[in-house]
């Protein structure tokens, strides 16, 4: 089986307001797979598909080949799972919580939840109540990467970490890609899925807008380049692949797709840099970048609501 | 550091600092926050007045229906138990007054509870009391504006259980009373509440304190009442119930209400400024940092969550199965001293098994409830998103809702078992027999069946209609208890009778048991769970 994940047009709706809308999505054994969308683009949707915790309206998803939905159990012993809102049991302590959900998923390596636990610096005596947002997350991530599955599937897992901790995760993912293990990433933080993914799969309003390796997508990102140099900086404007350039006070702001970069950083090299600050691509702006036009038609017909407000 | 410690702090007066600053606004916050439910439980009260001022007055329409309640009703323990003093009997306004009050003292006492803890401990819990004190709101201001809205829902009770009293035909001095003495009891434990919250570190541990200290402030009135001593005067609720509406009319003893909120109220300001918030008094202890075998399966898990309320209810049920043991001698001194009370009774050597038969079923009223809250517990698991972890493991749907309704089911066996075998334990030592142990113990099950019924609904519900299944869960428990409590009383049509399951079973020990019903009604539930399992296992996971 060289495919762990598979949906063609799936289509899920609350109601009247659809949350998916003829979605795709093919994850191969073994990759790193990144599933990125603005907030309530509908990733946690999908995810609770495939989890077979809500019932697919339309379309086929296929998890390791098999129905999420009939064949639950069965598949859940393969994956381990890190919601994106972690709730706990107030009363029950962080170790007990892995412990709990590390059986019920079918056993923990004990040397590895205690490894863990020390490198995301994380105290399972404590009450889930005292926790903050980030601790809760160290546990589900605790409980998942201690288990041994075929599948991780993280929904936005550092949405609540600080950068020493989203660093000790990605080494984690690196060390699970290493291993040939599959991961579902979902995200909204491009950057992350940049550092991570071996493809992506960008979805918006429900449906799949984008699917690919980084490479092949690299033409959607653009960096936001801010410079301060000695001589005034010229001819910027007409290398290719920068946008959108504005000179104020001495300062140069531009955009520069990520292909062109090279060629603009030795062009400015030439005039005496003094300051630079360049800002990575959001996944925000690259939506109104390249779907802008989708955002007014979608208005216009009345589209697909955002799936969290569906929800509640 | 000390030193600059001391420059800080010199010159910088605390007197005066605005702790209220924002009740108001909190205040007006909280009532539109809390109006359809404060008028809910206002109109309960008043409605269950005029619905026994209504039925109690077309009953005992002549002198002789008076005298025939006061020797039977008016002289059974299991009615003054309940009901409270007895006095005034001998006009139909007392009657109602003796018929009602428990259950609009109940009703005041869970609206002020729950008003209070969910504003309070609620809040803060949920993490809004942390963003509003980050505003100009001050330290006080949150617990206060709590406790001006369940304060202010008491005071509504008065008005309303007043017109609605007098609006049907009985003296307007002893309605208000009624009223007020209603919302007296509202405010002590509004007091008492706004003390837990302060104790405990969450909700459901403020509500089963607030729940035990009812318990045993109705236990020490009943068991005062019953015998004819001074103890009701060491429960708020015997404090209310000495106003004697519609006879005595006395209005003094609601100071001792009004004295007792105050008190507490002071007490939880003063509580408020030792705690940090989010926590309780007591600092949270370090738990174990693995789990124990015990928790790792979803039964383990629905057993850990329920333990302490399970704990809570076998204590209180247990507590109460031994007053109604102790009581049971009282009930024989009671029909000695009124002869012409036996004529009401069919079997005159059956009294104790009758006064037990009663007190079994309101005990499986309770066990009932318990059952249902328990099952519910899966729902709020599933809605507070606690279900998704367990069920994207290896863990079935069946599995995990089998988890929670197993506890349901075989905890409520436990709680009435536990209350029959101390009714009879206590009844053997204090002048029974000693086999009373078991008959009682026996007799309890037969209520099982019944437990189990509304136990089932629970579940057939929070499967078919999860958003929908507490409110509809708690409604059908509340006709069960009003069937059960006043069927009879009020003439309901045996119909309305026959829609609870409790109108099926055989009351043991007064009847003998019938089985045919019994296995009805376990059918009736075994039917339902399956409902409930089978709805669950095709629907969504309904979160929020």
């Amino acid at each position: 089986m060289d495919t762990a994940i598979s949906i063609a047009g799936l289509v899920k709706t609350f109601g009247a307001t659809p949350a998916l809308d003829g979605l795709d999505l093919e994850v191969r054994t073994g990759e790193v797979h990144g599933f990125l969308g603005p907030n309530g683009a509908g990733k946690s949707t999908t995810i609770r598909v495939l989890l077979g915790l809500l019932r697919a309206d339309a379309g086929v998803v296929r998890l390791f080949g098999g129905d999420p939905w009939a064949d639950a159990v069965a598949l859940h012993r393969r994956l381990a799972y890190v919601p994106g809102d972690v709730t706990l049991w107030p009363g029950i302590t962080g170790g007990e919580a892995i412990d709990l959900l590390g059986r019920l998923q079918g056993g923990l390596d004990p040397a590895r939840r205690a490894e863990l636990l020390e490198r995301f610096a994380l105290d399972p005596r404590k009450r889930a109540r005292t926790y903050s947002k980030g601790n809760r997350q160290k546990v589900a991530l605790v409980a998942a990467l201690a288990s041994d599955a075929e599948l991780y599937v993280l929904d936005e897992p550092t949405s609540g970490l600080d950068p020493l901790m989203e660093a000790l995760f990605q080494d984690q993912v690196r060390r699970l890609r290493a291993q040939g293990r599959t991961v579902l990433l979902s995200s909204h933080i491009l950057a992350e899925a940049e550092a991570l993914c071996d493809r992506v799969s960008i979805i918006r309003h429900g449906r799949t807008v984008q699917s690919g390796s980084l490479a092949e997508l690299r033409h959607l990102t653009r960096t936001t380049m801010t410079v301060e140099t000695a001589r005034p900086a010229t001819g910027l404007a007409e290398l290719p692949g920068v946008h959108d350039l504005r000179v104020d006070d001495g300062r140069v702001r531009f955009d520069v797709d990520s292909d062109a970069l090279d060629a603009v950083v030795r062009r400015l090299g030439g005039f005496g840099v003094r300051a630079l600050t360049s800002a990575p691509p959001t996944l925000e702006e690259l939506f109104l970048r390249h779907y802008g036009e989708d955002l007014a038609a979608d208005a216009a017909e009345d589209g697909p609501v955002r799936t969290s407000e569906a929800v509640r | 550091m000390m030193e600059r410690a001391r420059e800080l702090t010199d010159g910088y007066s605390t007197a005066g600092a605005p702790a209220l600053e924002g009740t108001g606004a909190l205040l007006r916050f909280a009532l539109r926050r809390e109006r359809v439910r404060l008028v809910v439980w206002v109109a309960v009260g008043a409605g269950l007045v005029a619905a026994q001022a209504t039925a109690s007055q077309a009953l005992y329409d002549s002198p002789e229906d008076l005298v025939a309640y006061r020797a039977s009703v008016g002289s059974n323990a299991a009615t003054i138990a309940f009901g409270g003093p007895p006095v005034g009997l001998d006009t139909v306004a007392g009657t109602v007054a003796f018929e009602i009050s428990a259950f609009l003292l109940l009703v005041a006492a869970l609206m002020a509870l729950f008003t209070t803890g969910r504003l309070s401990r609620g809040d803060e819990e949920a993490g809004r009391t942390e963003q509003l004190r980050a505003t100009r709101v001050g330290r006080h201001a949150p617990l206060l504006a709590a406790v001006l809205t369940a304060g202010l829902a008491c005071a509504a009770l008065v008005p309303a259980v007043g017109a609605a009293a007098a609006a049907t035909g009985l003296p307007a001095t002893g309605s208000f009373l009624l009223g007020a003495s209603a919302g007296a009891v509202g405010l002590v434990f509004t007091g008492i509440a706004a003390v837990a919250a302060q104790v405990t570190g969450s909700t459901r541990a403020t509500y089963g304190v607030v729940g035990a200290v009812f318990g045993v402030a109705f236990a020490l009135r009943a068991v005062g009442d019953v015998e004819g001593t001074a103890l009701v005067w060491a429960s708020p609720l015997g404090w209310a119930q000495a106003t004697h509406p519609w006879s005595d009319d006395r209005w003094a003893p609601l100071l001792l209400c009004l004295g007792a909120a105050a008190v507490l109220l002071a007490l939880a300001v003063v509580l408020l400024d030792r705690r940090d918030l989010g926590a309780g008094l007591v600092a949270p202890r370090p738990g174990p940092a693995a789990a124990s075998r015990a928790l790792l399966s979803p039964l383990g898990l629905a057993f850990r969550l329920q333990r302490a309320a399970l704990l809570g209810w076998t204590v209180g049920l247990v507590l109460l199965g031994g007053v109604y043991g102790a009581l049971a001698g009282s009930v024989e001194t009671l029909f000695a001293d009124n002869p012409e009370a036996r004529a009401f009774l069919p079997d005159a050597g059956s009294l104790v098994d009758a006064w037990f038969a009663t007190t079994l079923a309101t005990t499986a009223l309770l066990a009932a409830g318990h059952a249902v809250s328990s099952v519910l517990r899966a729902r709020g698991e599933e809605a507070a998103g606690r279900a998704e972890p367990v069920l994207a493991t290896a863990t079935g749907r069946a599995a995990w809702l089998g988890g929670h309704g197993t506890v349901a089911l075989l905890g409520s066996a436990a709680l009435l078992i536990a209350s029959g075998a101390a009714a009879g334990a206590v009844r053997a030592a204090a002048g029974g027999a000693a086999e009373d142990v078991g008959r009682l113990l026996v007799a309890a099950l037969a209520y099982l069946p019944a437990v189990w019924a509304v136990a089932g609904l629970a579940v057939a519900l929070s499967g078919l209609l999860p958003r929908a299944a507490a409110t509809l869960a708690w409604t059908a428990v509340t006709y069960v208890v009003a069937a059960t409590l006043f069927a009879s009383a009020m003439d309901w049509p045996a119909w309305a009778d026959d829609l609870s399951p409790l109108g099926w079973t055989p009351t043991v020990p007064a009847e003998e048991w019938t089985l045919r019903p019994l296995a009805v009604l376990t059918a009736v539930a075994a039917g339902l769970v399956a409902l409930g399992f089978g709805a669950f296992r095709r629907r969504d996971l309904a979160t929020g």
